[in-house]
């Protein structure tokens, strides 16, 4: 699985960490650092909630299968 | 409370009795719900007007849809945040920053602010809120099995953290939490005087930290710089009277309706207790379901937005307390589900101007939570008393007695 993340969107909530903090990486700002996210295996289902949570809808969940290859 | 005449682009079917000054359940209610007496604006259109729905009794335009309100709040090119709302009570005109400066300008005093609130700088303060919440409760426990909620544990809580932060003593504690009541709940007399009172102690905090620098936040804003110069003096006011504000009532309000809902709801309340690790996910429920905040913007340029005619000037409002009712964002939204998932509720706003204090309250919220569920046995709403609620700009709660004997 793999998250697409639109940077510009990202206003610092900070739900996506505080649900799966190996996962999304934050600024010392604490706004989401560039770039999309390959998600490991075990970490998918706090990583989906994390995206799931974003109130901006800043984070994508890509499951096409490239994304789960 | 002046009412203004609707404007004439308005058409006359988009107008609707609808206010969260005036309507039912807004006015200060015993046992009240003012949350769910808002959300029956989702029975009606995305968006209305409504003729009163200020202070000052202007009205706005009323967006009822979480997508909707975060297309608003985004787009701060077409929705200015521009109002000096504190300042314009005074008869002046200066913006808080940085809630009322638009991109870019917003841009370079929110980064100058964000690592002082943000997640990393509050992982370092959360010991002190710990304790502070447990010195609190102690107290509360060992004197007896009952008490005001709001006047003994939300707002002393809260306003402490706010004054540690500020780098002011607690003994000033009751002035402040009286500051705050008179400007956010006060009549025409005692709003001015109180907006008065708090500029005055801000321009004498700075001059001070200017003298005598300290470690606190308001050394930080004197001595800061942006693009290569200190920041004047109109400048630091309005940091520090936005910081003042903004910290005060919202978070012990937040505090406050979440345990009226345990204290009303003994089965979520215990599962808390027994399993405390579900109260991190519960406080966002809780959030959602009774945040506190109509936010308010300006139209820069006439938009026709979802088939109203929104003109320059127009006011428009984003209730974060709407948004987070809206079935097509929230499942069953009028069911508090603290086990609830999927939740990306509006109670620090949506775009740049969310709220910068927000990491800051979720831990106060939480850690109250937690602290007060692991000291006080089951508790209920004392028989014979009713907590006070009341709609407006914040929503609040005026008392909340608990009993637990």
């Amino acid at each position: 699985m793999r998250i697409i993340v639109h940077k510009a969107k990202c206003q610092g909530h900070a739900r996506c960490s505080a649900q799966a903090p190996d996962v999304f990486k934050l600024d010392d700002e604490g706004y989401i650092l560039p770039g999309d996210i390959e998600v490991a295996e075990g970490e998918q289902r706090l990583a989906s909630r994390g995206a799931r949570s974003c109130p901006e809808r800043a984070l994508e969940l890509d499951r096409t299968p490239a994304a789960r290859g | 409370m002046a009412i203004n005449p609707v404007p004439d682009h308005v058409p006359s079917e988009m107008v609707r009795d609808f206010s969260l000054f005036t309507s039912p359940g807004m006015a200060p209610t015993p046992n009240g719900d003012p949350h769910a007496a808002v959300a029956c604006v989702h029975a009606g259109p995305p968006i209305f007007y409504s003729p009163c729905n200020t202070r000052g009794g202007r009205g706005t335009w009323v967006i009822t849809r979480a997508r909707d309100q975060r297309r608003v709040l985004q787009d701060t090119e077409t929705f200015s945040s521009h109002r000096s709302i504190f300042s314009s009570a005074l008869g002046e005109n200066w913006p808080m920053i940085p809630l009322e400066l638009d991109p870019p300008a917003h841009g370079v005093f929110r980064s100058l602010l964000n690592p002082l609130l943000s997640p990393k700088r509050v992982m370092v303060l959360e010991p002190a809120v710990r304790e502070r919440a447990i010195t609190l409760i102690d107290r509360i426990a060992a004197s007896g099995t009952s008490c005001d909620v709001m006047k003994d544990f939300a707002f002393p809580f809260t306003v402490s953290i706010f004054l540690r932060l500020l780098g002011l003593p607690d003994h000033r504690l009751d002035t402040f939490v009286g500051w705050a009541k008179d400007l956010l709940h006060g009549d025409d007399v005692k709003r001015p005087a109180a907006a008065r009172t708090i500029v005055a102690f801000i321009d004498e905090l700075a001059t001070k930290r200017r003298k005598e620098p300290v470690d606190d936040f308001m050394t930080f804003i004197v001595q800061a710089q942006v693009g290569g110069r200190r920041l004047t003096e109109e400048e630091v006011r309005g940091i520090g009277v936005l910081v003042f504000v903004a910290g005060l009532d919202t978070v012990a309000a937040a505090i406050g309706f979440g345990l009226a809902y345990l204290a009303r709801n003994l089965k979520d309340q215990e599962l808390l207790r027994r399993e405390p690790d579900r109260i991190m996910l519960a406080a966002e429920e809780l959030l959602r379901a009774y945040p506190t905040v109509q936010i308010i913007r300006v139209a820069t340029k006439d938009i026709d937005f979802e088939g109203a005619p929104i003109r320059k000037g127009d006011y428009v409002s984003c209730a974060t307390m709407i948004a987070n009712r809206d079935p097509a964002e929230f499942e069953c939204p009028n069911t508090v589900d603290l086990a609830r998932e999927e939740n990306r509720h509006a109670a620090f706003g949506y775009g740049p101007h969310r709220c910068l204090g927000s990491h800051l309250a979720r831990r106060e919220i939480v850690i109250g939570l937690e602290e007060w569920l692991a000291r006080i046995p089951a508790f209920r709403i004392k028989k014979a008393t009713a907590p006070i609620t009341s709609g407006g700009h914040v929503f609040g709660l005026e008392n909340l007695i608990l009993d637990w004997s």
